[in-house]
């Protein structure tokens, strides 16, 4: 019966220490990650330059595409909220945000808050 | 008075059960506890997902990063900021050639099925192809409707053309008009100016407490025999591009040392390095080193 005490409390204590240590103390570094594993700094520049894409060449459906890589599955909605956010928190430059505007407003999701930098050469309000 | 000669009792060899675990056994599924605790997480990955940085994209999904570096080039036009964020993928080499190589591989697994594909190859290879570098992408695109209507015309050429043929050999005298000499001139070399493309660090074990400097030319081709300079305290030493051939010609190093902060500059680099530099202990592959940093000048 010790035995299987034994064995039973050596793995288990075993495994979360070498969990510990794998995960918290000594992270591997991963070179396996997908586009939706991206910290947020580097989602919101993998979106600017969807919306660099779809001011360069007009193509909504290649941007929105581009867009479902991160694991966005409402990209207006998304788009939305993040160019808010980033607009909010004076999160990007000025030629960032007016690229996210302009890409909210084509998808439908002008909001107060984006006004101001949507590009007047458009010919929108 | 007589003595018991009977014979003793024989003492049974078991002993009685000392402790709540056999220390032996407890100790080796301990050990094997660990292994597979560990190797489970080198397996999985990091715990936490959504924390991963571009240089840690697997390859397919790094292809689609760098077609939206080509987007945002083909945008903005401003090939710096995409050289930037392609030497931030850490592509162990020179970070145009691995551009092409994304967009060759793209293109020969059905990218280019859409028009959305072809507007991003094509955005790809006009960043590589300007910077003088090639790749197979190239040939896999489609003809643009202005280059196939130009080959269209080369194939039939105008009426006139073909009526009044050239004279396939000119007189002498017109074909070798009479220029003068022109007279050798040294030129002095123009004054090349450079500015901090990037500031990285990393952790390496086999290089600790390096500063790493690259000094290329706005086409990414390395620049030798640049000096530059590393200062400390009052101190200051020089090292020059270029001189470790196995690492091009861009390439300069300088070993730092613990707990001093170093700046680093270079002629024709107006704005030199805002911050300092300094080493710390870092890890990585489990074991401790010292940080190091890479520094990239390009010329403007």
């Amino acid at each position: 019966m010790r035995v299987i005490r034994s064995i039973f409390f050596g793995l288990l204590l075993g495994a979360i220490v070498g969990l510990y240590f794998g995960w918290g103390q000594f992270p591997a570094e991963s070179r396996n990650s997908n586009l939706s594993d991206l910290a947020r700094p580097f989602r919101d520049d993998y979106i600017v330059m969807a919306a660099a894409g779809y001011a360069a060449d007009g193509d909504l459906d290649g941007a929105i595409q581009r867009l479902s890589r991160l694991g966005i599955d409402d990209a207006p909605s998304a788009i939305r909220e993040i160019t808010e956010r980033i607009i909010l928190n004076s999160a990007r430059g000025l030629a960032d945000i007016r690229l996210l505007v302009n890409l909210a407003d084509e998808l439908g999701q002008l909001t107060q808050p984006m006004r101001p930098f949507l590009d007047a050469s458009r010919g929108r309000e | 008075m007589q003595r018991d000669l009977r014979p003793q009792p024989i003492k049974t060899a078991s002993t009685p059960e000392t402790g709540y675990f056999s220390a032996w056994v407890f100790a080796l599924c301990l050990i094997v506890g660990m292994a597979l605790g560990i190797g489970f997480t080198r397996v999985y990955g990091p715990w936490q997902r959504g924390n991963a940085e571009p240089w840690q994209l697997r390859p397919e999904e790094r292809d689609h990063y760098m077609m939206a570096i080509a987007l945002e080039y083909s945008h903005s036009g401003d090939t710096a900021k995409a050289l930037d964020k392609l030497i931030a993928l850490r592509p162990g080499g020179d970070p145009l050639a691995q551009l092409a190589e994304a967009a060759c591989a793209l293109g020969s697994r059905g990218y280019l099925g859409s028009e959305s594909g072809i507007r991003a190859l094509r955005s790809a290879v006009a960043l590589y192809t300007a910077q003088g570098r090639a790749g197979c992408a190239e040939q896999l695109l489609p003809p643009l409707a202005t280059e196939a209507a130009a080959e269209v015309q080369l194939a039939q050429p105008p009426e006139t053309q073909r009526s009044t043929p050239l004279p396939t050999k000119r007189p002498l005298q017109e074909a070798l008009p009479a220029t003068p000499t022109p007279r050798y001139r040294p030129a002095l070399p123009a004054p090349r100016n450079f500015e901090v493309l990037s500031v990285r660090s990393f952790c390496d074990l086999t290089r600790p407490a390096l500063i790493e400097v690259f000094v290329v030319d706005y086409l990414g081709r390395g620049i030798p025999g640049q000096r530059i300079r590393a200062r400390w305290g009052d101190r200051e030493d020089i090292f020059v591009s270029g001189l470790k051939a196995e690492r091009g010609d861009a390439y300069a190093d300088f070993q730092m040392e613990e707990n001093i902060d170093y700046s680093i500059d270079m002629a024709g680099a107006d704005d030199a390095l805002g911050t300092r530099l300094s080493t710390d202990t870092c890890y990585t592959e489990n074991r401790r080193s010292l940080k190091s940093y890479r520094v990239t000048f390009v010329e403007r």
